[in-house]
């Protein structure tokens, strides 16, 4: 492989990471979004989405590592090929919430929903712009976007401490719904983590920059 | 009997049950496999383990050194290197080859290209002037040295004295081009040109590359041999010899556990 | 101590030692030479001594010394000249002896064709009957004439008489190879109009001569007339004198364009008088011809050799004996090569090509006898050693990549020693030939029975076909300087011509070498800018 090949096989494994991370955001939108309609089928295609999403993961970190083996990234190369493994598993993760919040869809079943769900869209709308702007701070090298993007995550976190007192409350008023509305904390639960791995990324990013490991936002959780 | 080892697609040069000896020490032990038709092979292993050896079989410069005799075959497009009925400089005129050191001749940058073509009879300035440009071309030196082309190959430098030598080779339009640890007299930059000039050329020439250097076997090539005390350990695609080895002895040579 | 030993310097100072040593000899040898050699042809100061019986000599100092086993006393060894009437050119006198000593500033100096130098002073010129008295502008006028006359004259007897002369013996060789012939109506033709050719250039010879012997008349006619030292007065034909110099009254540039003039008529001029007097032009010429003949022969002999040896031989015993052999040829006494030239390229090829070409002129030698060519071929063996060796070692500093380049393009082995090795080995082999024509320019032993003589009457080059005429004697500077030294009549008068004659083959070889030199480095940058 010549070295011009090398550095386009690096731009296209990047390429690929955006693809994934396309994957991901799909999956995180359409599980919200079928929890919301109570789209039980949709919440199937999910899950089985998901297969498709940790394959791709093992196929860019297989080209990462024979890029790796055969071509001795040095410098911000190995720290790109290094940064996208872990992106890799993040996002991975991040299809895995996905397919949690798909799973609790399909286990909460035809009935309604407990309360109208106000917050956890507007949660899954912060992460997913999160998640989309960490992208294209990825592909821009943008540090900055990438140490703002952590801030976001405050909003996530409140977001989840007032899903999480509401329903607390209501499960006080009337414990007969505790059973539904723990189902709920749980997609709160999931769209939190999801964010939290975006800053994880967003932190990758500075990294891959600059060549400094730093944690930018301590999460809350 | 040899190992089976893959099965390359459209093999241009099959050796098979392949030994060599010096005299009575044997170099090469009963190395069997096919090279593939435009793509990269490199040969890599310790010193002394016959790789260099092999590759010298391919055109028959083994000849030069007495007291040497071959058991088996290599045929290359299906036909028998060995058999008597082959001229051995028409041979080499089909299957290149580049040494470890720069060799230009003490002649002109143009007079080292068109050596080979001048004996092939090729006498009209034209055709000559010709081919000396597509070998530059080729050999990503005609930027370069255009200018220059009836100045001496000496003042070049290491790399593009390199260059020049295999511009040399490729003037004769041969079918394979053997390279004999072509890079581990030259600085990485210089390295490197070499390194992507041969991926250009394996669009129209089968290359097999012997190295000293696993890095540069792994950069370049699409299949990597490895050999250790005249035995072919192991062949492979470079990928997987880089990352999942078969064979213990590989593992250990190109991780360093070596010995 | 013993650290200073360890520190390695006293071999420093060993090594430098040995050099400096070998320096001062050589550089010692070379400046001896050339005091010798350039201080010749300076004009001195002409010295009248009276010594205390009497005697009134005039001449110039050539040297002064301490008497042996006596204090305080020196003498001198002046050169008097005037062999003729003295019957020796040098005396000692005794610091004792002398009177007094002047410099008159009339004092002449005479060269002669003949006899040496004359000292005197100049009384008048006799034409005739009469005396009149000889100004000094006249006197150059009249030498001026007599030079012309001079050259006339050897125009006639060397290149009229020599051409008749060369076309008679033609005439004679084809006659003679007539009579070897069968009598035929043909050869009887051709015999007849040969003779009457003879004739007409007998008749031509005759008239030639005539003109000669009046010119002969002619130079006799002058006279110029000389008061010796001692009173005596002596005639000395005009024709005779080459040229006047009056030493004592010679200004710096007089004197160095007196010297300037000597030093060309040396280069450029034939030896008189046994050598000792007059140039070594033909020397020179002879020498520079036979090295450049011996290189054209050397070269391709060493060469071939060297490249069979080293490429194709092998490493056999008997390819190891010849290379011994070879190298130790080196060793062979130079005479004992004189020898083998006499008795193979002379008696057995020379006399072999006189009977298969120059049958006619048996029993007198063509190539049967010395001559340059075999000189060259005989020296050519002598260095043949050098050449070999230095294009071994030429041929072994090729690298091998450059041989396995050329292989793995498809060369044939020919092939790669023909544009690759031999180009590459050039620099080795010149520096080969270039030992080897020092060697043989300096060779004298062997030459002395393969052609080389005292005297040659022509140049191995001239203007009868073919021109170049390898069968001929010549001369030599080495021999020259034996000869000079070592076989002249006058050896004492002859020993400042040994050191000039060594100093100009020292440049001669000087010369051969820088061209070798320069043509070296020539062809290294043609070989590596041309097509091959």
């Amino acid at each position: 492989m010549s070295r011009e090949a090398y550095h386009k096989a690096l731009k296209k494994l990047e390429d690929e990471v955006l693809f994934m991370g396309e994957m991901v955001s799909n999956a995180i939108r359409k599980s919200v979004e079928s929890l919301q309609k109570r789209d039980i089928a949709a919440s199937r295609e999910i899950v089985k989405n998901d297969l498709l999403i940790n394959k791709k993961r093992f196929d860019i970190e297989e080209k990462c590592i024979s890029l790796i083996a055969t071509q001795q990234p040095m410098a911000v190369d190995l720290r790109e090929l290094t940064s996208i493994l872990s992106i890799v598993t993040d996002l991975e993760r991040m299809g895995d919430h996905a397919e949690g919040i798909a799973k609790i869809n399909m286990l909460i079943g035809e009935g309604p929903l407990v309360k109208p769900l106000i917050d956890i869209p507007r949660m899954a709308e912060i992460g997913l712009s999160m998640l989309n702007t960490c992208l294209k701070a990825f592909v821009n090298r943008d540090t900055e976007t990438a140490r703002r993007i952590c801030n976001e995550d405050d909003q996530v976190d409140a977001l989840h401490d007032q899903i999480y007192r509401e329903l607390l409350v209501m499960m006080m008023e009337n414990p007969r719904i505790i059973h539904m509305a723990t189902y709920l904390t749980w997609v709160s639960h999931n769209l939190e983590r999801i964010a939290d791995r975006v800053t994880n990324i967003a932190e990758r990013v500075v990294y891959m920059v600059t060549g400094k490991m730093e944690e930018i936002n301590v999460s809350k959780y | 009997m040899a190992k089976e080892h893959i099965i390359v697609p459209e093999p241009i040069v099959n050796i098979i049950d392949l030994s060599l000896y010096y005299g009575k020490v044997q170099a090469l032990k009963s190395i069997a496999l096919d090279i593939s038709k435009k793509k990269i092979t490199s040969f890599i292993g310790p010193s002394g383990c016959g790789k260099s050896t092999l590759i010298r079989c391919l055109n028959r410069m083994n000849d030069l050194v007495e007291s040497v005799t071959i058991e088996g075959c290599i045929k290359i497009d299906n036909q028998d290197i060995y058999s008597p009925t082959i001229d051995v400089t028409e041979l080499r005129r089909r299957v290149g080859m580049v040494f470890q050191k720069p060799n230009p001749f003490p002649k002109t940058i143009y007079e080292n290209v068109i050596y080979g073509p001048r004996l092939t009879g090729i006498r009209k300035k034209g055709i000559l002037d010709d081919i000396c440009e597509k070998a530059l071309k080729k050999g990503a030196l005609w930027d370069e040295v255009k200018d220059r082309l009836h100045t001496s190959a000496l003042d070049l430098s290491g790399g593009q004295q390199q260059r020049i030598c295999i511009a040399r080779a490729i003037a004769m339009e041969p079918e394979v081009i053997l390279l004999d640890e072509p890079c581990s007299a030259l600085d990485p930059i210089a390295t490197a040109k070499i390194e992507d000039m041969l991926c250009d050329l394996k669009k129209d020439y089968t290359v097999i590359i012997v190295t000293h250097n696993m890095q540069q076997a792994a950069r370049i090539s699409d299949y990597t041999g490895f050999f250790m005390l005249g035995k072919l350990v192991e062949f492979n695609i470079t990928t997987e010899i880089f990352t999942n080895p078969r064979e213990k002895q590989t593992e250990d040579y190109i991780t360093g556990r070596f010995g | 101590m013993k650290k200073f030993l360890r520190s390695g310097n006293p071999y420093i100072w060993l090594t430098a030692g040995t050099l400096t040593a070998c320096l001062l000899m050589i550089s010692g040898l070379v400046v001896l030479i050339m005091i010798n050699g350039f201080g010749i042809f300076w004009p001195h100061k002409i010295v009248q001594f009276t010594l205390q019986d009497g005697t009134v000599l005039l001449g110039e100092i050539a040297k002064r010394e301490p008497i042996p086993h006596q204090k305080d006393a020196y003498r001198t060894k002046v050169k008097v000249g005037n062999r003729d009437v003295y019957g020796m050119d040098f005396r000692w006198i005794d610091d004792a002896e002398v009177v007094s000593q002047t410099y008159p500033v009339h004092a002449l100096a005479f060269e002669r064709r003949e006899w040496g130098n004359l000292y005197g002073f100049l009384q008048g010129l006799r034409q005739g009957d009469g005396v009149k008295p000889l100004e000094k502008e006249a006197m150059a006028s009249l030498l001026r004439e007599s030079h012309a006359l001079y050259k006339k004259i050897r125009n006639i007897e060397k290149k009229d008489i020599g051409n008749i002369n060369y076309r008679m013996e033609k005439i004679r060789l084809e006659l003679k190879h007539l009579t070897l012939l069968q009598l035929s109506e043909k050869t009887r033709k051709r015999a007849a109009a040969l003779n009457a050719r003879m004739a007409h250039l007998e008749k031509i010879y005759r008239e030639k001569e005539d003109t000669l012997a009046r010119f002969y008349e002619k130079a006799r006619e002058k006279e110029v007339v000389v008061l010796l030292a001692d009173g005596r007065e002596k005639m000395v034909p005009v024709f005779q004198i080459i040229r006047t110099s009056m030493p004592n009254e010679m200004g710096a540039f007089a004197k160095v364009r007196f010297y300037v003039a000597k030093s060309w008529e040396f280069i450029w001029g034939e030896p008189r008088e046994a050598n000792t007097e007059g140039g070594v032009f033909p020397a020179i010429f002879g020498t520079v011809m036979m090295v450049l003949i011996m290189s054209i022969a050397v070269v391709p002999l060493g060469v071939l050799t060297a490249v069979y040896l080293k490429e194709y031989a092998g490493d056999s015993f008997i390819s190891r004996l010849v290379r011994i052999s070879v190298s130790n040829l080196a060793g062979v006494p130079s005479i004992v090569f004189g020898i083998f030239g006499l008795g193979f390229f002379i008696y057995f090829f020379g006399g072999g090509i006189d009977k298969l070409f120059f049958s006619e002129s048996l029993p007198s030698p063509t190539y049967g006898t010395g001559g340059i060519l075999w000189a060259a071929l005989t020296l050519s063996l002598l260095t043949v050693p050098v050449v070999v060796v230095a294009t071994e070692e030429g041929l072994s500093s090729v690298p091998k990549a450059l041989r396995e380049g050329s292989y793995a393009l498809g060369a044939t082995k020919i092939e790669t020693l023909w544009k690759v090795v031999i180009p590459q080995a050039t620099p080795g082999i010149l520096t080969g030939t270039i030992l080897a024509m020092a060697r043989a320019a300096g060779e004298v032993a062997p030459l002395m029975i393969t052609g080389v003589v005292k005297l040659a009457p022509s140049l191995p080059i001239d203007s009868h076909f073919p021109y170049i005429h390898l069968e001929r004697k010549f001369m030599h500077l080495g021999f020259h300087i034996y000869d000079v030294g070592f076989q002249s009549p006058n050896v004492e008068a002859a020993i400042p011509m040994v050191y000039t004659t060594t100093l100009v083959l020292l440049f001669t070889v000087l010369t051969l070498n820088l061209t070798a030199i320069i043509v070296r480095n020539k062809l290294k940058k043609w070989y590596s800018t041309r097509a091959m």
